[in-house]
């Protein structure tokens, strides 16, 4: 499946390593990034990503993470074609 | 607090402790942690100095897990940082409230590969709940208060708090910082309602109990609802001492070491109550068979875990003080606590074995009846720990200190340390293996320094036991780098510690030596040894279903 999702987290130097860390070790690859820092204190991250896996795998351990205020997801597909084939 | 009052960053790093209640720390200084070390001089925390900083870190756990308090460890930057590693990993796999600070290279210097420089702070995103570096002084104060709360909050584990050289003799006011609390996660009253549909649905219901319960402090609330339902019980590794060992439903462990009557009961069920547990493969073996006609209702604080790994019916994350008492109702099961009952009668442990060595489950089972009430046991990692899950019981779980998710080789005896310095009056046992003691064997002269009164338990069969059993079960008896004939003689290596002991080797020995060991009035040091033929058993093959157990197969030599 494919998913994108919009993160706000708040700004802190290492909070994007613990998004990628999680994003890589819970399996799934991330195929897009976008990251603002915005004037209220927040930074804006928008990833698609893709995995076999069930989202909630990713999205519950990204809400788990302090820094994480809010993980949104955007929209879901299906992947067109099936990886490691 | 006294304010308008400067003190140093070191200074209110020793204030925040004690405002906590902390009233020991476990350490080892060295450069870039040195003011907090002089902070510390004369003041009202004691420091047990550790001789390794994975020591003290497990020293906090074991201190931690025992008393259900915050454990708390200093180490220096660089190398005394990267030494925390393995025991915050071994916290974060076993949900243990833990703050490490950690002394840092000036902010100056940061990013410059400085004398005994790392990036700390990098290193710890994979093996705590969270962590910070605190760059400014004026955020010290409030971000140890975080550290605090995070690690015992929600689910629990540890947080690291690296704390610069020039932070910590930077000059602040001491003001006691306002906190926003995390909110938990509430259940609601459809789903109360929905997991007693479930339960009074339920003709074969199964409590599969995990370490959650004695984390959430719901001990008693489990054992009420046990009262009230009557439903049959397993427990996970860190799960036991929460059910009494002598409840008629309960069956003790599951998994791969787990009893038949449990891992049979738990396939035969048709509701399987989660609580605050994981389905951890040591404990499910292959997943898509593990109770594969049963429903799943799911308690548990952390809301990740509900469907993890098998999707529940109804799953409730919040608190199981809450839980328990709202869903649990009178149950009409009485033919299947019948069934459960004679499953329990049909697979009781067997303790006679031919020939005069010492079998030591035999011993463990003796040793859990003869401790006093107030007991902790902390076992290291392999045959001997699962032998202690399997015939030794416990009045709490907070009294069976194991590393269970990480499973740490090195974990016991440090971690006993820790549960002594927090329960003094507490007979506290460290049961250990000859290839695990070994790994913080440095802890000795912890304990020599401060004559901590402990007990140790060695089992010793010279090899790497687990290791060796599954090389004879799976790799064609090739047994690679598992023979470990070239141990010290540790009766005489404790003497140089000042640590009495004894070795035995016959049965009949075992009664009068464990009395010895119990009744020394100091530390005491007894060194088992067994035949290395015995194994651990019954057994759920890698990757295999619970309900395909294999027996006893000992090595005939």
């Amino acid at each position: 499946m494919i998913y994108n999702l919009a993160l706000t987290l708040v700004q802190q130097p290492e909070v994007l390593e613990r998004v990628l860390r999680v994003t890589r070790h819970r399996g799934f690859k991330i195929t897009e990034l976008g990251m603002q820092l915005d004037a209220n204190g927040d930074t804006k991250l928008d990833m698609v990503v893709e995995s076999e896996r069930a989202l909630e795998q990713l999205s519950h351990q990204l809400n788990k993470l302090i820094d994480v205020t809010e993980c949104k997801v955007v929209s879901t597909k299906q992947l067109t074609q099936t990886a490691n084939a | 607090m006294e304010q308008g009052q400067k003190i140093r960053g070191a200074d209110a790093v020793i204030k925040v402790l004690a405002a906590h209640g902390v009233t020991t720390v476990f350490g080892y200084p060295g450069g870039a942690i040195m003011p907090i070390y002089d902070a510390l001089y004369g003041a009202p925390v004691e420091h047990l100095l550790s001789r390794h900083e994975q020591g003290a870190a497990f020293a906090a756990v074991g201190y931690a897990r025992a008393s259900g308090k915050t454990g708390v460890c200093f180490a220096t930057s660089g190398p005394g940082a990267t030494n925390l590693v393995t025991s915050l990993a071994d916290a974060l796999l076993d949900s243990v409230p833990l703050v490490a600070i950690t002394g840092q290279v000036s902010t100056a210097v940061i990013g410059t590969d400085a004398f005994q420089e790392i990036d700390v702070l990098g290193m710890s995103l994979s093996c705590t709940k969270h962590s910070f570096m605190v760059t400014d002084v004026n955020e010290l104060i409030p971000t140890l208060y975080r550290a605090f709360e995070i690690a015992a909050s929600g689910r629990p584990g540890p947080v690291l708090v690296d704390i610069p050289k020039d932070i910590q003799i930077a000059l602040l006011d001491y003001k006691t910082p306002l906190l926003a609390i995390s909110p938990e996660p509430q259940a609601s009253e459809q789903q109360i309602e929905a997991a007693k549909v479930l339960l009074s649905e339920a003709k074969k219901p199964m409590l599969y109990v995990g370490g959650g319960v004695g984390m959430a402090g719901a001990v008693d609330q489990l054992r009420g609802f046990i009262d009230v339902t009557g439903v049959p019980s397993v427990a996970t590794l860190k799960g036991l001492g929460s059910i009494p060992h002598d409840d008629a439903g309960y069956l003790g462990m599951l998994g791969m070491h787990g009893g038949k009557a449990a891992n049979i009961a738990v396939q035969e069920c048709d509701l399987l109550i989660v609580v605050g547990a994981r389905f951890d493969d040591r404990v499910t073996g292959r997943l898509a068979t593990f109770a594969e006609h049963a429903k799943v209702l799911h308690l548990d604080i952390d809301v990740a875990e509900l469907g993890k790994l098998r999707r529940p019916d109804v799953a409730i994350a919040g608190d199981l003080r809450q839980i328990l008492p709202a869903i649990a109702q009178s149950l009409e099961i009485a033919p299947w606590q019948a069934e459960v009952a004679s499953l329990k009668a049909n697979h009781q442990w067997n303790y006679e074995r031919p020939g005069e060595l010492i079998f030591a489950p035999k011993m463990l089972n003796r040793l859990a009846n003869k401790l006093p009430e107030d007991s902790v046991i902390a076992c290291d990692v392999g045959q001997h720990q699962m032998w202690v899950a399997q015939h030794m019981w416990f009045r709490r779980p907070e009294d069976h200190l194991s590393s269970a998710g990480l499973g740490t080789m090195g974990f016991g005896l440090p971690a006993a340390i820790g549960a002594k310095v927090a329960r003094p009056d507490a007979c506290v046992v460290a049961v250990s293996g000859d290839g695990s003691f070994m790994m913080n064997v440095q802890e000795l002269t912890t304990i020599k320094r401060r004559q901590i009164p402990l007990k140790i338990l060695l089992i010793d069969n010279q090899k790497l036991g687990m290791v060796k059993q599954w090389q004879q079960l799976f790799f064609e008896e090739r047994f690679s780098e598992t023979d470990l004939s070239g141990n010290p003689d540790f009766v005489t290596m404790a003497s140089a510690f000042d640590i009495p002991g004894r070795t035995i080797t016959q049965g009949d020995e075992v009664e009068q030596a464990l009395d010895e060991m119990l009744n020394a009035t100091g530390p005491f040091l007894l060194h088992v040894r067994i035949d290395d033929a015995h194994n651990v058993w019954p057994l759920v093959p890698p990757g295999a279903c619970n309900r395909d157990m294999m027996d006893e197969m000992e090595k005939q030599t």
